[in-house]
């Protein structure tokens, strides 16, 4: 599986014809499918090409959002919980 | 414009120009789910779907109010509607509640209705986490919003074998919570 460093997940953006990927606790996920994830952005604040950990602990909804996407490989130095993080 | 309440909401820390954004797409998947609802509403039909049709029907037109809620926001904040009506239909912040591919398939049909409501839900709550305790006036809207997508959501879950809503139908007028925006 392709291992991606943060600056090379920086360029699936979702702009300019790029694919939209975005990371999940070490997973990058390609939402270029999703009507949510039009031209790389979601919700008006979040971009596509960067890691979203964190800003999924926000989010009104949990992780399960993420398992209709492809996974396309692994984000570089990203640490993958062993326990998973609240829904 | 109303120029000092959103001096107020900027100074509070909002980004106006993103909340904007954000009340303009549901504002248009608001008015795009009134119409898609419409098509799912005359094809409910028959034993099973004559059941659901005024739920439906109730669904749709409160989504309308919705719409006619937030427009005067968007304006107060110094904001505006697209001129294009196809550009309006496809900056919607949830995709098309479109007609299933056998129309006769009331749970399919359900199906559409309950994700559309789920998005709304999740797109009001946003809204309201984003501007709680800073913009009151766009709070306590989308709040109200919330409430009625809430209900609408529970209502279709209910005829998908979800469990209960824990509440009745309406009796008599629409919008309960955001009638107080439309007067």
């Amino acid at each position: 599986m392709k291992e991606f460093t943060e600056k090379e997940l920086a360029q699936y953006n979702g702009k300019h014809g790029n694919p939209a990927y975005i990371a999940f606790e070490g997973k990058v996920y390609n939402v270029s499918a999703s009507f949510l994830w039009k031209a790389g952005t979601h919700e008006v604040l979040h971009n596509a090409g960067v890691d979203l950990t964190e800003a999924l602990e926000q989010a009104p909804h949990g992780r399960e959002v993420l398992e209709k996407f492809p996974v396309v490989g692994i984000l570089h130095g990203a640490g993958v919980p062993d326990v998973p993080s609240k829904p | 414009m109303a120029r000092v309440a959103r001096e107020m909401v900027e100074k509070a820390g909002i980004n106006v120009d993103q909340l904007l954004d954000l009340l303009v797409k549901n504002a248009a998947a608001e008015l795009t789910t009134f119409y898609y609802y419409t098509i799912l509403r005359c094809n409910l039909i028959g034993l099973d779907g004559e059941g659901v049709k005024e739920i439906a029907e109730t669904a749709r037109i409160e989504d309308r109010n919705h719409f006619e809620a937030l427009v005067p926001r968007i304006y107060e904040l110094g904001g505006r509607l697209p001129d294009d009506m196809k550009t309006f239909h496809d900056v919607s912040a949830c995709p098309p509640a479109r007609l299933p591919k056998d129309p006769t398939n009331v749970k399919a049909i359900l199906k559409v209705l309950v994700e559309a409501e789920r998005c709304a839900v999740r797109g009001y709550t946003h809204i309201c986490n984003l501007t709680a305790g800073k913009d009151h006036r766009t709070y306590d809207l989308s709040q109200a919003i919330l409430n009625e997508e809430i209900e609408h959501e529970s209502w279709f879950s209910e005829f998908l074998g979800e469990g209960p809503s824990g509440h009745f139908m309406r009796r008599g007028e629409t919008s309960p919570f955001v009638s107080k925006f439309l007067r």
